[in-house]
């Protein structure tokens, strides 16, 4: 073999099972037949009962399967949505952990956010009242970006979040694909828990849902617009009062010449 | 070294050189991109005179999204998961290529049991690979049954890492520092199910297409590689060792657990599309071996040695580390700048490297064949481009 002189074989290398070369056809029949390739030397046509000899091999293996029906392995996938099961690591929509209770632990310290490679996770935090510290106002997760590389359920240092396996995501409408994923906005689990009043905890959350996503994003490029607008017009409305500290500052400058214009009579 | 460069166009307006006794012209067919068997939207423009090719032409980037680019605005982990979406069918092989490079310039442990369990991941996703390429191949060459077969084997290894993984292509599972999640429970049952399972399903693999004497004529004879040119054009994996090259990093530079296990390296004799048939045929039946020897020895341990969140930073310099995947040897060159975001990563991917054998192994043969070419290289189109 001329390769073994350009690379040195590998320790143990299978020799292979070498078919026979394709026969030559040069036979009586060859020289019509010649052409197909299952004529054997002599011109008979052996070959040929060869060749389908193999053919029916392989539909002995086909028409067995007709035989045994219970070897059919298709699922009727709408029908039998009842008993489909997904395992549990199944990666198909992010969700949080949320205890007995329905609180989460997420504190926003944003690691998921940063680990994330293709910005799918939009945290927004908001004042506590109390606390210098933030607390949560929601964690917007974009399906739509999202490439499911689990990376955010792994760098998460409170087990916040996990991959579920409610597959069936489809909507007629982009938008629809922002999901809010935590069930109210305020003070995580512990530090719920310490409260003593149910009513105080409630008074302290205030409730999210999942389609929350999409209208915060919304509101917030709303926010932006309008305070594009208001900037707009605070510049405009500074543009105006220099033009009119300038006209003012020409009109006393005119009005300390020592030869006014007949007209800064009037003015004076 | 002279490198001849010449245009699309010219090639198109070039001169003729039919060779019929009839007054015939060379004309030009596009294949693709659009073509059920050029496995996605890669383009082949074929010069023929008759039904002989004549010259053929990849023409590429109708994929090309830019991964080698987004590599460079994230963190080294962040790019892992990129790397499932170059060689999809072997998206293991190139997260543990990015990993291996990753950890050997950043000199991080690894253990046993981390090891024992890429290499298992790696070689059950190489059956998996070779299952739909034989059930592809077949529905190439004409027959739909074996597609159907392949796939129906190949869903066992996906309810597999369905399982351990939670996916089924862009798994995004092995991690610099080890593996996302630990085996699953059921992780050596199953694939001991599937094992014997898929035993018994080889014979009909055989007879439905090895023996078949229409499937062999086929095949024998046509796309004629040597073992010079297969070196010359940079061909790995399979179509390599179809030549007669016996060169498998898993034995020449054995990563993983590579080396504790035995297992026979094919390889072919003249390097024709039936050669190339069965050398994976028989690569299967090689994996099934080493997961065999690796599934009841599983060695104990953490199966993540490093905080996942934690920065990764590589010495400034150049790295560089490849590893075998189905299709054959996909390095990773990593240049780094002693940030936690590498500075420049080049891919150097089996696919790119086997496609251009196409203009080798077709030149001469017939159109009909050109498709059995294609199929026997097992391309995958989005590695191509990258």
């Amino acid at each position: 073999m001329p390769a073994d002189s350009v690379l040195p074989p590998a320790e143990s290398v299978a020799t292979p099972e070498v078919l026979p070369p394709p026969e030559k056809h040069v036979g009586v029949g060859g020289a019509i037949l010649g052409a197909v390739p299952w004529i054997d030397k002599t011109g008979a046509v052996g070959g040929v009962f060869r060749a389908i000899r193999s053919l029916f091999g392989g539909m002995k293996i086909t028409g067995g399967y007709l035989m045994r029906p219970s070897t059919v392995v298709t699922q009727q996938y709408p029908e039998n949505r009842e008993t489909l099961k997904l395992p549990d690591r199944f990666r198909a929509q992010l969700a949080f952990n949320h205890d007995e209770n329905g609180y989460h632990k997420c504190t926003l310290c944003r690691i998921c956010e940063e680990a994330c490679p293709n910005v799918s996770i939009i945290i927004t935090g908001r004042e506590k009242p109390a606390v210098s510290k933030k607390e949560l106002d929601s964690f917007v997760w974009r399906l739509d970006s999202c490439t499911f590389c689990n990376t955010c359920v792994i760098v998460c240092p409170f087990n916040v979040l996990r991959f579920d396996g409610t597959f069936e995501s489809s909507v007629y409408d982009r938008r629809l694909l922002s999901y809010t994923l935590n069930q109210y906005a305020g003070p995580v689990a512990s530090v719920l828990e310490k409260m003593e009043d149910p009513e105080a905890r409630k008074a302290a959350m205030e409730a999210r849902d999942p389609y929350s996503g999409a209208a915060i994003i919304a509101a917030l490029i709303e926010k932006q617009k309008a305070t594009k607008i208001a900037e707009r017009a605070a510049r405009e409305a500074a543009k105006a009062s220099r033009v009119a500290a300038k006209a003012a500052a020409a009109a006393a400058a005119a009005a300390a010449q020592p030869e006014p214009p007949p007209e800064a009579e009037d003015v004076g | 070294m002279s490198v001849h460069v010449s245009t699309l166009q010219a090639r198109i307006t070039g001169e003729s050189t039919a060779s019929s006794p009839l007054s015939t012209e060379e004309y030009f067919v596009n294949m693709g991109p659009q073509h059920p068997s050029t496995h996605g939207v890669l383009r082949l423009v074929l010069r023929l005179d008759g039904e002989t090719v004549r010259e053929v032409v990849p023409v590429l980037g109708y994929i090309h999204r830019g991964i080698e680019k987004m590599g460079e605005h994230g963190n080294y982990r962040q790019f892992v998961h990129l790397v499932d979406r170059m060689d999809y069918l072997s998206a293991l092989a190139n997260n543990w290529a990015v990993t291996m490079v990753v950890e050997k310039a950043a000199k991080m442990e690894t253990n046993d049991r981390i090891q024992a369990i890429r290499t298992l991941v790696c070689e059950l996703q190489r059956i998996q690979s070779h299952q739909l390429w034989w059930g592809v191949f077949g529905m190439d060459l004409g027959g739909f049954t074996p597609f159907f077969y392949g796939l129906r084997d190949r869903e066992q290894i996906c309810d597999i890492f369905e399982k351990t993984i939670g996916a089924r292509l862009t798994m995004n599972y092995i991690q610099p520092g080890g593996v996302m999640f630990d085996i699953h429970p059921d992780f050596v049952k199953d694939v001991k199910a599937f094992l014997t399972y898929f035993k018994s399903k080889m014979p009909e693999y055989d007879a439905l297409m090895t023996e078949n004497v229409i499937i062999q004529e086929r095949l024998r004879g046509i796309g004629k590689l040597s073992a010079e040119r297969a070196i010359a054009l940079g061909a790995t994996g399979p179509v390599l060792r179809a030549s007669g090259v016996a060169h498998d990093l898993r034995k020449s530079e054995p990563y993983g657990l590579y080396s504790q296990v035995d297992f026979d390296v094919p390889v072919g004799t003249v390097g024709d599309c039936w050669d190339r048939y069965w050398v994976r045929m028989e690569e299967m039946r090689q994996s099934v071996r080493i997961v065999e020897q690796l599934i009841d020895n599983i060695p104990e341990g953490k199966t993540f040695l490093v905080k996942p969140a934690a920065k990764i930073k590589v010495p400034a310099g150049v790295h560089y580390s490849h590893v075998e995947t189905a299709r054959g040897v996909l390095g990773v060159l990593l240049v780094s700048n002693g940030k936690d975001a590498p500075y420049r990563i080049h891919c150097r991917t089996p696919n790119f490297n086997n496609l251009w054998c196409i203009g080798e192994m077709a030149t001469g043969g017939r159109i009909g064949d050109l498709v059995a070419m294609l199929s026997s290289i097992d391309i995958v189109v989005p590695d191509i481009d990258r």
